[in-house]
């Protein structure tokens, strides 16, 4: 029974899981307004505004850091337990 | 490992590191700049794949602890420890590339508004999931009373999903599924899917590999109490 109703409980918090990001919400309004052109566009970049510049490579230098990190942690993980099935 | 395993977790993982090439040449070459924020606002489409990935791995963990609890099978436990460890991993992307974020578009790197708050306490929580199962001595105690942890986690991520209609917070609206349409330029909606593929093809292609990670030590341990190597650990081999 109990079984049961964490079974239940765990499917509706994944179905709730599965909507957050189609509501993905952002700090600072609609997002409707841009302004034309990458950052690579020169003509473009004279219009935009900079601020945070640098927090925008630190953010995706993070993002991937990690996620490489997690990569090399598991291949060095599975390397030393495949040698220890070997030996 | 099994070579289905490998081979699988290989193209999910070749897939996802192409799309990412091509995510970054959107990011940085392609997408509008958003006109009040300016390229701060780019963080968006690493921030929101991030969190999307985070909440589906603990979904995941949620499932198979439920699934685990119920019919004992050691695959559903492994499946869920190779989720809750990535699931960590993505929340950690968040919660530091949020601040990153706010500092710009808020002017403060963190405040104890409902959804961040939220979102520290589900981190805290699946870092309690792994704390669970290794502060037992029977390994299959520890598995269980962690899986009823991540179950009771996963219930977190309707609260953060809701806490901005809840709440006064400073998290706007949605912008994306919204009943009038989404609010984003479509350039920048493009953008966030490709993004959303990317992480979640790299997070399917690491996750198999953790969960055949957790097969191979499983199965060493098993070999090594065969072979009387290891005392057989209270509740191991039941």
């Amino acid at each position: 029974m109990i079984r049961g109703i964490l079974f239940a409980l765990a499917l509706i918090a994944l179905s709730l899981a599965l909507v957050v990001p189609a509501e993905a919400v952002v700090p600072g309004g609609s997002m409707a307004e841009v302004i034309q052109g990458g950052l690579a566009d020169p003509q473009a970049l004279a219009g935009q505004n900079l601020r945070g510049y640098t927090h925008m490579f630190i953010a995706y230098f993070i993002a991937w850091a990690i996620i490489f990190g997690w990569v090399i942690s598991i291949a060095r993980r599975l390397r030393r337990l495949e040698k220890a099935l070997r030996e | 490992m099994s070579a289905k395993i490998r081979w699988t977790g290989a193209v999910l993982g070749v897939l996802g590191v192409a799309l990412t090439l091509v995510l970054h040449w959107m990011v940085f070459f392609w997408v509008p700049t958003e006109r009040t924020m300016g390229v701060v606002q780019r963080i968006f489409y690493v921030h929101v794949p991030a969190a999307w990935v985070a909440f589906m791995a603990f979904g995941i963990v949620a499932v198979c602890s439920a699934v685990y609890l119920w019919l004992k099978d050691e695959r559903l436990d492994m499946a869920a420890v190779a989720a809750a460890e990535g699931g960590i991993l993505f929340t950690t992307i968040v919660l530091l590339t949020g601040p990153l974020w706010g500092r710009v578009a808020w002017g403060t790197w963190w405040t104890w508004e409902p959804r961040l708050t939220l979102t520290l306490l589900l981190w805290f929580i699946y870092l309690g999931y792994f704390l669970v199962r290794s502060s037992t001595e029977n390994p299959q105690r520890g598995k269980r009373f962690a899986a009823v942890v991540g179950i009771v986690g996963a219930l977190d991520i309707p609260l953060i999903h809701l806490s901005v209609q809840w709440f006064r917070s400073l998290h706007p609206a949605p912008v994306v599924m919204r009943p009038a349409g989404p609010s984003l330029h479509p350039d920048m909606l493009a953008t966030l899917f490709v993004g959303l593929g990317a992480m979640t093809l790299l997070f399917f292609s690491f996750f198999l590999y953790r969960y055949g990670l957790e097969r191979v030590s499983q199965g060493l341990l098993h070999r090594e109490v065969a072979e009387g190597r290891t005392p057989q650990p209270e509740g191991v081999l039941s």
